[in-house]
């Protein structure tokens, strides 16, 4: 009996893992791969089939802290390879006969509010799998990726159930959203790889060293403004507040505003980070927050999300150089 | 600086001007990588393996430019797990899921697009406070929000359809969801001691030296999320007031 359960738990761990569900959305990109290169409504089928069974196999056999076959030299290669296509312009989507609006009005009035479920299934299965990592001690935010992964494939099973459509004609939804998208898909992690390379290169000291030489050193209301500008500025860069933060915290604002003034190093350091957001809120750079939504919603303009963004940023960036500034001379 | 240090930033140029140009993003993107990476005096692969030694291409013991693109790229690939939703998605959009949401929301008589984004953004403060990190454009944004948007905005413009959306509202409608997920989700999870953005403040200031509480940082997060959530809710409100400005002149145009 215990052995059967130490076993249970130990196969539940190896299928719900991050590696297990890389692999799923490998073979989704399979069957989006397959369909393209028999797609004869594409005039690059060639081009845009092989984009994406690259990208199918990389989640297949990419390799990182859980293992994995790809080295990633050869991964790298690989998406030199996906990058030419695209560059290429040989990556184009193939023509979807879209549902007519009669049609899907005829679908809604007859399933009503039980079209909801398959796509209620996605949160429920996310949390759920989220709150039994935390359960079992493990990482929530691990939880919510393996949870997203699964809850994909259960609202699959609950859609064809619900709908009673061929499981062909799902696929053929699914790749007209992926399509929709297009090449947009891989900026995230094309751009995760270009922070690496910025940070091993050593560009956020150069600018920590610039901001560091310009500043004067004695007054609290321009140190305060140089570091959320050298934050927002660096992220904006970076694409990323995570990765900017570090570089800031040990250039500037730990010798120029902690250790002179004596202020609470928690204080102005979450503000710091969140100065940090407002230039993610402006920056191309975060494709998964920026970019990809507006693929993702089909808007004409691919920068239209940051341009209404852009009031919001600058509005709040400026309150964080007021707040910063007035707590540490109110004394918090 | 020396001329080595300029070239690095040449790679922030090349992404600047390729962006401003809209050239293919993902050529932009790798090649500003490769032309930092040389300038920063990195080889193109680790001396490992085949490799091992090759002069030129390897250094000894640093990690190469093409290894980088490969081990980021993988280690990424959570940021790309939302493909595995849009089977789902696609297949209850064919069945009416976008007419059925903004059929829904055009019973709630006080619904306006605006005050919906601002619960949306309160739902997102709540889920980070939670201690859930996820991407909501693909989970909620594009099947839910979305449609429900276009249909409050159906019922404030008098519309019929979503096809008799003018154009420019609806472009305006999809820029404020993607806004609301990300003034939600930006602000809302330093509100929780488990998250990624409180634990790394906690572990970079520790490293420097100071030990500092997650729940201090916590507590002096909540100004700004207070500020956050005040100003999307303006921002959404003003919205709201545009979407009856606009409409009412295209109306007028039609007349």
């Amino acid at each position: 009996m215990r052995s059967a359960l130490i076993s249970f738990s130990s196969v539940s761990d190896a299928s719900l893992s991050l590696s297990a569900v890389y692999a799923l959305t490998g073979m989704v990109l399979l069957v989006f791969a397959a369909m393209t290169f028999v797609d004869r409504s594409n005039r690059r089928r060639f081009g845009s089939g092989m984009f994406w069974l690259i990208l199918a196999i990389i989640f297949i056999f990419g390799k990182d802290k859980n293992g994995g076959l790809l080295p990633h030299w050869v991964t790298g290669l690989l998406i030199l390879v996906m990058v030419a296509l695209d560059g290429l312009g040989r990556v184009t989507r193939g023509s979807h006969n879209e549902a007519t609006k009669v049609e899907q009005t005829k679908h809604a009035l007859k399933l009503k509010n039980k079209i909801f479920l398959p796509v209620l299934v996605i949160p429920v299965v996310t949390f759920a799998v989220a709150f039994y990592f935390r359960a079992r001690g493990l990482n929530p935010t691990d939880g919510a990726l393996v949870g997203l992964g699964f809850g994909g494939v259960a609202a699959m099973l609950v859609g064809l159930r619900l709908t009673g459509a061929k499981a062909r004609v799902m696929w053929h939804e699914g790749r007209r959203l992926n399509d929709t998208m297009g090449t947009v898909n891989i900026l995230p992690q094309l751009l995760a790889s270009l922070g690496v390379i910025f940070t091993a290169a050593k560009v956020g000291e150069l600018i920590a060293q610039g901001i560091y030489k310009i500043i004067p050193a004695d007054n609290l209301f321009m140190l305060v403004l140089a570091t959320c500008f050298g934050m927002a500025l660096f992220t904006i860069v970076m694409g990323n507040s995570f990765a900017a933060f570090p570089v800031i915290a040990t250039g500037v604002l730990v010798p120029l505003i902690i250790k002179p003034f004596g202020v609470n190093p928690a204080m102005v350091a979450i503000i710091t980070l969140t100065a940090g957001s407002s230039g993610t809120l402006m920056t191309p750079m975060a494709a998964n927050f920026n970019i990809v939504p507006a693929a993702l919603l089909n808007m004409r303009d691919q920068y239209g999300v940051i341009k209404y963004q852009l009031p919001f940023a600058v509005t709040i960036w400026l309150l964080h150089v007021l707040l910063m500034w007035a707590m540490i001379k109110i004394g918090f | 600086m020396n001329p080595s240090d300029w070239l690095k930033l040449g790679g922030i140029a090349i992404v600047i001007v390729g962006l401003a140009l809209r050239l293919r993003t993902t050529l932009v993107v790798v090649t500003a990588a490769l032309v930092t990476g040389l300038a920063g005096g990195l080889p193109l692969f680790s001396s490992e393996g085949f490799f091992d030694g090759l002069p030129f291409l390897t250094h000894a013991g640093q990690e190469g430019i093409i290894n980088m693109l490969g081990r980021a790229f993988s280690e990424n690939r959570l940021v790309t797990l939302f493909i595995i939703t849009l089977p789902a998605i696609g297949l209850a959009e064919r069945y009416g899921l976008q007419e059925q949401s903004a059929a829904l929301i055009r019973r709630i008589s006080a619904a306006t697009v605006g005050r919906l984004q601002i619960v949306y953004q309160l739902f997102r403060v709540v889920v980070g406070m939670l201690g859930l990190r996820l991407n909501g454009h693909p989970a909620f944004v594009r099947p839910l929000i979305f449609p429900m948007s276009v249909g409050a905005a159906e019922a404030v413009t008098g519309a019929k359809t979503a096809d008799d959306v003018q154009t420019d509202i609806l472009e305006k409608i999809k820029a404020a969801n993607s806004a609301s997920e990300n003034y939600g989700n930006f602000y809302g999870q330093n509100l929780s001691p488990v998250q990624a953005g409180i634990l790394l403040v906690a572990g970079v200031l520790n490293g420097l030296g100071y030990a500092v509480s997650v729940w201090s940082l916590v507590l002096f997060a909540i100004p700004i999320t207070t500020i956050s959530i005040v100003l999307g809710a303006a921002q959404f409100l003003l919205l709201d007031k545009w979407i009856r400005k606009e409409s009412a002149n295209s109306k007028c145009e039609a007349l």
